[in-house]
């Protein structure tokens, strides 16, 4: 232990942070073909689009880390954006943003309580949850994609500060900003390390485990759903196909992160570097020019590398134990 | 008795359910007892029920495949296009090939890795239906092609789609077939038995002398050679192999399984199970279509029936 080779130090740091080296290798690598990848204006919309799922991912962040899993966030994206929509035609835009948010808590509400309280298997009941939920929003617009009327909600994510700064960017640093601090410097977040650590541990410290890990669901649902308004907002539309990938697209961009599917180790600042680095990726394949389906192929080849790599980590760790 | 009741009731009580709808469909609606519904119901099930079947063990065994939908996809498009280059037998064996191997890479995956639990699985087999999904779109740049433009011979095909013995359509047959072999697999073999007790605890089943790393490949190639033939068998039905012919049916193929009365938890099941599970699937689609229920409803009560299903398992654990 005492004399630690220098290399087997690097290997160690690579793995712990290897979305940031994933960042880092194709920004470089992105220096060299002539491409527009390095324009503010191409960075910029980049992390405009990668902002509505880096704010999925804060919120479900926080319940990987107490070691459940949600696989409803799409739905629940697909509904925040749907009822605010709706809602717009009959009432004020501020209370239709609002109900829409808050569908997702109402959403995430039932997961928490259903998992929590009957102790079911979180991925089963959510992947329910995430059925349910689409059977809904294509009852509610006929499967077609709908869209709001009047230009001040579109605004909203399409605006910029000072002329530059996308709005997106902006509110995504916000929700950022205050998940980090819940988890960092309230009780209920550093409880949620306990809790995805050693579950019944926590519960003997005295931790209300069941209730603060029924409210990581509601959190995510309302994460998730105000990532729905975002996106219809930017979109001007609506429609029930919108959250298909959401789920597993986030949750590969959380574990590559850093934060294990295993619970009790990670945060959502590497949440949002690990999401970067499927944002990145994504632009700088379109910049190339490569095929649709070979984008397919490499996401799938990307997804099921970093999950595997996850799973091994975590197979070595058990055994040096 | 009254406990035994009872116990019978909750073992049971999704395929009550279920089983209770389609009969209150039969009395509201008498379309639906007509032959001509009768025969539609025949031919729907055999895709679901083979892809359902393979299924079966991956759950049994305590992982959840929800790679079948790419595996599907891939293996249409690619024996569609082999018929004319090596022949329609060549085309069969080959498609059927892909399936196995595509099932064999997950498990692959899977065991180096050493991604034990179910949530594991469930995401690296994600993964791998966005691969092999993907393969599929580029190998016909995102065309869907059709059986009637082949220009040799294909009347394998038509005989799989749409041929029959005596009242039993072919595809009724293969699956009696596969149904038969499977079933004998699990029942009678020392690895059909072993996959309950590695699906049940895998560190136990490990202890006991089990080639647990062996038994997951299996389920797995299984899983995939079976969502192969349903490929197959489903692509010469309607005749036209798209890029995207397996999606949805991973998500049906779990609900068939856990209606029949498969734990989600693994390590308990059986295949003849999931033959009525699927079986009630289909007729419960089809009662809620002549009911005039829209097929976006139908994925609501799928949800809920989901849901309901391991909400009722897990009373049975905590017993």
């Amino acid at each position: 232990m005492k004399n630690k080779g220098l290399g087997k130090t690097i290997t160690t740091s690579i793995v712990k942070y290897k979305a940031f080296f994933a960042v880092l290798v194709m920004l470089l690598f992105m220096l060299f073909p002539r491409t527009n990848f390095y324009s503010v204006f191409n960075i910029l919309d980049m992390l405009n689009s990668a902002s509505i799922l880096m704010v999925v991912s804060f919120g479900l962040t926080l319940v990987i880390l107490a070691g459940g899993i949600d696989l409803s966030v799409g739905g629940s994206l697909v509904m925040g954006g749907i009822l605010t929509i709706l809602s717009m035609n009959v009432m004020p835009m501020w209370l239709a943003i609002l109900i829409g948010t808050l569908s997702g808590a109402v959403i995430g509400t039932i997961n928490g309580y259903i998992i929590v309280y009957h102790k079911t298997e979180p991925m089963i009941v959510t992947l329910g949850m995430s059925i349910i939920l689409t059977g809904i929003a294509q009852e509610l617009t006929d499967a077609h994609p709908i869209s709001a009327e009047g230009l001040s909600f579109m605004m909203i994510g399409n605006g910029r500060i000072f002329g530059t700064i996308p709005n997106l960017v902006v509110i995504m640093l916000v929700v950022f900003a205050v998940f980090y601090v819940i988890l960092r410097y309230t009780q209920f977040g550093r409880n949620l390390y306990a809790i995805g650590g050693d579950y019944e541990v926590a519960k003997y410290s005295g931790i209300n485990v069941r209730r603060e890990k029924a409210a990581t669901y509601v959190l995510a649902g309302m994460a998730a759903s105000f990532a729905g308004v975002l996106l219809s907002s930017k979109l001007n539309s609506a429609s029930s196909i919108y959250g298909d990938q959401t789920a597993l697209t986030v949750i590969s961009g959380i574990v590559v992160g850093g934060t294990s599917l295993a619970g009790g180790v990670g945060g959502v600042g590497r949440s949002l570097v690990g999401l970067l680095v499927f944002a990145i990726m994504e632009n700088a394949l379109n910049m190339l020019h490569v095929d649709a389906y070979i984008q397919q192929v490499i996401r799938g080849i990307v997804i099921v590398a970093i999950l595997a790599l996850d799973s091994y980590d975590r197979k070595r760790r058990r055994e040096d134990v | 008795m009254n406990k035994a009741l009872m116990k019978a009731v909750k073992e049971y009580l999704v395929l009550l359910l279920v089983l209770g709808l389609v009969l209150i469909t039969a009395v509201i609606e008498p379309k639906f007892i007509t032959s001509g519904n009768m025969t539609n119901i025949m031919r729907q099930f055999g895709p679901l029920i083979m892809v359902a079947m393979g299924m079966t063990f991956v759950i049994i065994g305590g992982y959840i495949d929800l790679s079948v939908a790419g595996i599907m996809s891939l293996v249409a498009v690619v024996t569609l296009s082999l018929i004319d280059p090596i022949g329609q037998v060549g085309a069969i064996f080959v498609g059927l090939l892909i399936g196995a191997a595509a099932g064999f890479l997950n498990s692959l995956v899977i065991t180096r890795s050493g991604a034990m639990t179910q949530a594991e699985g469930l995401f690296i087999s994600y993964g791998m239906s966005v691969l092999y999904g993907g393969t599929a779109l580029l190998y016909t740049g995102g065309v869907t092609n059709h059986l009637s433009y082949i220009e040799s011979n294909y009347s394998l095909f038509t005989l799989i789609g749409s041929g029959t013995v005596g009242i039993f359509s072919v595809s009724f047959i293969i699956f009696l077939f596969l149904l038969l072999i499977l079933y004998i697999f699990q029942n009678f073999t020392y690895t059909g038995r072993a996959i309950c007790l590695t699906g049940g605890n895998k560190t136990a089943a490990n202890l006991t002398g089990i080639n647990v790393n062996r038994t997951i490949i299996i389920i797995w190639t299984i899983s995939g050679f079976m969502a192969g033939v349903s490929s197959i068998v489903l692509f010469s039905r309607v005749t036209t192999a798209s890029p995207v012919l397996g999606k949805g049916f991973e998500l049906n193929a779990i609900l068939a399984v856990v209606v029949g009365g498969t734990s989600l938890k693994g390590g308990k099941g059986s295949v003849a199970r999931t033959v009525l599970g699927a079986m009630l699937v289909i007729l419960l689609s089809n009662s809620m279509n002549l009911l005039g229920v829209t097929v976006y409803m139908q994925n609501v009560m799928k949800g809920l029936l989901l849901i309901l299903a391991i909400w009722l398992d897990n009373l049975k654990g905590r017993r």
